[in-house]
């Protein structure tokens, strides 16, 4: 390896400093910091629950969603069509539908086992059944449901994409996983799993920045414009107008406080002081869009990827920073 | 991921949808052409580099950058019907969900035809819409797809009473015959 010394032609028995491998060597400890497994936990049973209601909430209208000529909304051959110009390898329920037809299935059936499929795949990721095989299955199902319905998908499919892509990649099963239980696999190396965490968490921080930024730069965010439009929007409009006038002074509040906590997010979730204060925060507001807006999806993948990503860990560095304070108080 | 999230950025900047000066504009512009260019999506369609780029972006679901709702809250878009009888009667109907969680997507759905600047993609997808319609109308000769926008009244405007407002940006008009087993037919 190659070094630099400080002192040059100085004859001195000192070891020299290595700035490149001091540098790697502390992205590579950060990186590589050995971690449990209860994130791992957490992603896998919060994207199950996910994957399974998100199976349910589309159960009555999958057949109009996907059926080549539907009865209901744009044919899925439209949305595949478009895709297979940005790139045919993109995988879709079209796939999916040609090959059951090779072995004799009608799309109807195919459509049903591909829907069944989907929901038992979600339901074995929260038993941990199967863990790798489920993961993918999820994955792999969901991506053709959110790319042959592109045109009727929103944020949440985006975010399950990622969640599951990860989780497909991650190294499982976790310890509270059947899987584990059952077959007793040697534990994971720690360090891998602190990458892939790392990983998660990098993304996270990437999310919430380029989103609170780019909030920030729209003047609405700042006066209560946005947030006003926002909850009187269709479908989004569960709160009525006279509850949105008596809280209207709260309103550019809220909105400072959206476009802070994003665009904070990536500084302020790393430090010991800060971390579990931001993550409450984060998890709160997407609470309040679950319930204020309706998009009861879309917050569940956002608090399961937040928690996965920054929770193990946070009351456990903010009750250590509590003890050290009071020992130092204690101690002067 | 990073690329594709400051490629949206630069593409809301360069739209100039933000408050900040336009004289920056073509600055944003050539950023957004430079993150595009990284991203092989200047290459031709059928390039293999872009469509592995393209194939690796949506299995990993980050094709669609962050920012929700942002720089600011855009107006939703709105479609009715009117169903037009041979003895003259003419029916309004929205389209019909299910649910609610179907109901956010066609929502989705709306908003994707009202950004659609492709004219005749914009008639192809209203005329699906219409073609389940008539479907459930079938005695229907012809069935107008209007399609506009609702301008939301700011909080002040809604304290002195005012509503929300319809506003007309385009209308089709479509008949279809009676075709079992094929795909909507004008």
């Amino acid at each position: 390896m190659r070094t630099i010394s400080l002192f040059g032609s100085v004859p001195t028995q000192r070891q020299p400093i290595k700035f490149g491998g001091l540098f790697r060597g502390q992205v590579r400890d950060f990186l590589f910091s050995p971690d449990s497994d209860r994130w791992l936990s957490l992603l896998r049973i919060g994207l199950g629950i996910e994957i399974v209601l998100y199976s349910l909430s589309l159960r009555e209208d999958w057949n109009r969603l996907f059926a080549r000529n539907n009865t209901g909304f744009l044919s899925r051959e439209l949305s595949e069509a478009i895709l297979s110009i940005q790139s045919p390898f993109v995988p879709r329920i079209g796939w999916m539908v040609s090959l059951g037809e090779q072995v004799g299935l009608s799309e109807q059936t195919t459509l049903l086992l591909a829907w069944l499929l989907l929901f038992g795949s979600g339901s074995l990721l929260i038993a941990g059944v199967f863990c790798r095989s489920s993961a993918i299955a999820a994955w792999l199902l969901h991506l053709c449901a959110a790319k042959s319905g592109e045109y009727l998908a929103y944020g949440m499919d985006n975010f399950t994409t990622i969640g599951l892509f990860y989780l497909m990649i991650a190294p499982l099963p976790d310890r509270y996983a059947l899987d584990w239980k059952i077959w007793k696999r040697p534990r994971c190396d720690p360090q891998i799993l602190g990458f892939h965490r790392k990983v998660l968490q990098f993304h996270l921080c990437a999310i919430y920045f380029f989103g609170g930024i780019t909030k920030c730069l729209g003047a609405g965010w700042w006066n209560g414009n946005s947030m006003w439009r926002a909850l009187t929007r269709p479908p989004f409009d569960i709160i009525s107008i006279q509850t949105l006038l008596s809280w209207k002074a709260a309103l550019p509040i809220l909105g400072i406080a959206v476009c802070l906590i994003e665009t904070g997010f990536p500084f302020f979730i790393w430090p010991k002081t800060t971390r579990l204060v931001w993550l409450l925060s984060i998890l709160a507001m997407h609470v309040a869009i679950g319930f204020t807006m309706g998009l009861y999806l879309f917050s569940l993948i956002m608090i399961v990827l937040g928690l996965a990503a920054f929770g193990p860990g946070a009351v456990v560095l903010w009750q250590e920073r509590h003890v050290a304070q009071r020992a130092a108080s204690a101690s002067a | 991921m990073l690329i594709v999230s400051w490629q949206q950025t630069f593409w809301v900047l360069a739209e100039g949808f933000t408050s900040l000066p336009h004289s920056l504009d073509r600055h944003w512009r050539k950023a957004e052409q430079l993150t595009t260019a990284a991203l092989g999506q200047t290459l031709s369609l059928s390039n293999p580099v872009r469509q592995g780029i393209t194939a690796y972006i949506h299995a990993t679901g980050i094709e669609g950058g962050y920012g929700f709702f942002a720089p600011s809250v855009p107006d939703s878009y709105k479609l009715v019907f009117e169903l037009h009888y041979p003895d003259g009667r003419v029916e309004y109907e929205l389209p019909h969900v299910a649910d609610a969680a179907t109901g956010l997507r066609l929502s989705t759905l709306l908003d994707q035809i009202g950004r659609t600047e492709y004219d005749p993609l914009r008639e192809v997808m209203l005329k699906m819409l219409a073609y389940s319609m008539w479907e459930a109308h079938p005695d229907a000769s012809v069935i107008r797809a209007v399609f506009g926008f609702v301008a939301l009244p700011t909080a002040e405007e809604a304290m002195e009473g005012k509503t929300e407002s319809y506003y007309f940006l385009y209308a089709y008009d479509f008949t279809f015959r009676e075709r079992p087993d094929t795909a909507p037919a004008n």
